[in-house]
């Protein structure tokens, strides 16, 4: 994947979630924002990939984050989407807001990079590009690391 | 006046289909594809897809269980005709598989019907279908059979207009499934796999209201998708039928490019002839019909060549490395060795119209034997009968080389048999004079024509063949072992 594709999904996810989120959310908006974020990305892909292959795609997403944010790891997940994205959303809210919203970035950045290895860059952006929120303001974009 | 429905055939998108289906796909018919896995079942459905949907005859593909999904597009987009942009706009996959696995068909009926409703789809496809049937055998006592399903779909998506594909994996031995019934069209995919080569079919089983192209044909899967390779296109040729009656209408003759040849044919080769060469290994066949080429070349004729064997630093192979470099002849040169006849006819005849060829070679047949994938060597004869008779209706003039044993206990033309399949022959043969090898060539037959019954000594030279005086004052010459009958000077 070039990194310009792997950029444009980082600055999209991030803009989506501030977006979603709203001015100096706390951590718990920003877990709000995430989910919601993510249910949308979810109904986008469901018809066409299947419930069970985003399911699957997404576990390995918060698998491969855990590894990054460890307290993300869900110890003893039963396996059930919806178990899993309850425990998502309240180990974000239990977070600062710098950290839930570094994790969520990171988080819905490696399902998208995930999709893009497995269908291409040009498939995942047509099927997620109306997901995407345009961002709050262009500067928050740019200075985002 | 006919008052009487038309019906419309789409266009498949996928090259040489629309002919063995007879003219096209008919409109709103319920199609069925099947055949064993990785037979290029969705590969099929996916061209076509492609090709036909547009924004205003979108298209649904609804995904079950089978194939996951995603693997589907992963390699789906390795093909060259999978276009992105159409993703959406004419072109909406749906999964199925929750509704399937509930395994009330009631269900299934429901949210097709209900998708069907929302987009308005003018094509749509299930893939694949065996899954939805595995369902059924695990349906309650009462609900809803398979065979009603079938038919409800079927009622369903004729009534909405769409064109339907059924994509699965049934066997032939349970062809009185209902589906099978049902269904307008059959479109069968099998591959066959014959010691190192691999050869795929395709069969039209079944094509309500037209005729279409009888037999297996060939067809291959590359970056660019399936191309078919139909066989009708050599059966249904006039061209049999027009070489009974073409001998006595000699028009125009072709000369040879070989100074006295064209004596001994009696004027040079009658245009539109097929003309075979047969000789032992390095008697001069490929040199034979690279003078033809330089010939036809030289007067403004162009040419085509289909070469099986061909050693790059001999200098006559530069001749037509050159006249191909110059875009005076056309080249087919393969080495694979999965071939079908149908194939190398299809290219040869699309490289003939498009290089308006009027000369063609074919050297040798017996590396085309080489070339033929394993499971066509057996009607290889048949198959070269039906090539001779597609170039002979095209109405261009051909020369087959072909290696012959050398024998001298009988005399023969070809290893095939297949002397008889030629207007006009030319052996080759070398003899032993005084112990040495010398070249000698005849013309067997010309048909409708007279011509030499010489038996010419000829030499290879750097100008190329030069063919001597008859050879008169010997005789056994084809035994090989030639004795004087007159006290004259030794041929030389």
């Amino acid at each position: 994947m070039s990194t310009t594709n792997h950029d444009r999904h980082h600055a999209a996810i991030r803009g989506t979630l501030a977006r979603s989120a709203g001015d100096s959310p706390d951590a718990s908006a920003i877990a709000e924002a995430t989910l919601n974020t993510w249910r949308r990305m979810a109904d986008r892909l469901a018809p066409v990939i299947g419930a069970r292959g985003v399911d699957a795609l997404f576990g390995r997403s918060l698998h491969v984050t855990s590894k990054t944010f460890p307290w993300l790891a869900m110890a003893g997940n039963d396996g059930s989407n919806a178990a899993l994205l309850t425990g998502l959303k309240a180990r974000l809210a239990g977070q600062e807001p710098a950290a839930a919203a570094e994790a969520s970035d990171a988080l819905l950045g490696n399902f998208t990079e995930l999709l893009t290895t497995l269908i291409g860059a040009s498939l995942t952006e047509r099927l997620l590009a109306p997901v995407w929120l345009p961002s709050p303001s262009e500067s928050e974009q740019e200075s985002a690391p | 006046m006919n008052n009487n429905v038309v019906i419309h055939r789409l266009a498949t998108g996928v090259p040489g289909l629309d002919v063995i289906l007879g003219g096209g796909l008919p409109e709103f018919s319920f199609n069925l594809i099947i055949g064993p896995p990785g037979s290029g079942k969705t590969t099929l459905a996916h061209q076509m897809m492609f090709a036909l949907a547009t924004r205003e005859r979108p298209a649904l593909y609804f995904t079950v269980l089978g194939e996951p999904p995603l693997k589907m597009l992963r390699y789906q987009q390795q093909y060259a005709f999978f276009d992105g942009d159409q993703i959406d706009e004419s072109i909406r996959f749906v999964n199925l598989s929750g509704d399937v696995s509930t395994g009330n068909f009631d269900q299934v009926l429901a949210r097709i019907t209900q998708e069907v409703a929302v987009f308005s789809p003018g094509l749509v496809f299930v893939d694949s279908f065996r899954s939805v049937m595995l369902e059924a055998q695990r349906q309650p006592e009462g609900a809803i059979g398979l065979q009603q399903f079938i038919q409800q779909l079927g009622i369903l998506l004729t009534g909405w207009q769409t064109t339907t594909f059924l994509i699965g994996e049934y066997s032939l031995e349970k062809e009185t499934h209902p589906v099978f019934t049902v269904a307008d069209g059959i479109v069968l995919l099998d591959q066959n796999v014959h010691r190192n080569s691999m050869v795929r079919k395709i069969q039209i089983l079944k094509m309500r209201g037209q005729a279409t192209s009888p037999g297996i044909h060939t067809f291959r899967i590359s970056s660019a998708g399936i191309v078919v390779f139909p066989a009708a296109l050599v059966r249904d040729d006039p061209g049999t039928a027009a070489a009974t009656d073409r001998a006595p209408r000699i028009e125009a003759r072709l000369a040879m490019g070989v100074p006295r040849l064209d004596d001994m044919l009696g004027g040079g080769l009658p245009a539109g002839y097929s003309l075979l060469v047969a000789g032992p290994s390095g008697s001069g066949k490929t040199i034979l019909a690279t003078a033809f080429l330089a010939e036809g070349v030289r007067r403004g004729e162009p040419g085509a060549i289909v070469a099986f064997e061909q050693t790059p630093s001999q200098s006559r192979v530069r001749t037509i490395d050159q006249m191909v470099r110059a875009g005076q002849i056309g080249l087919i040169n393969t080495r694979s060795l999965d071939l079908s006849i149908d194939e190398i006819v299809q290219r040869l005849v699309d490289l003939i119209q498009r290089m308006k060829a009027t000369r063609v070679v074919i050297d040798s047949l017996s590396g085309f034997e080489l070339a033929v994938a394993p499971t066509f060597r057996e009607d290889f004869r048949e198959s070269l009968f039906r090539m001779v008779a597609v170039l002979a209706g095209l109405g261009v003039t051909v020369l087959l080389t072909s290696e012959l044993e050398d024998r001298y206990t009988d005399l023969r033309f070809s290893p095939y048999g297949s002397a008889f399949l030629t207007d006009a022959i030319i052996v080759q043969r070398y003899i032993e004079v005084e112990s040495r090898l010398k070249r000698v060539m005849a013309v067997v037959k010309v048909r409708g024509s007279a011509h030499s019954n010489e038996l010419r000594q000829f030499e290879i030279t750097a100008e190329g063949i030069v063919i001597g005086d008859p050879v008169l004052d010997y005789e056994g010459l084809l035994s090989g072992q030639p004795r004087r009958t007159l006290a004259s000077g030794p041929i030389d």
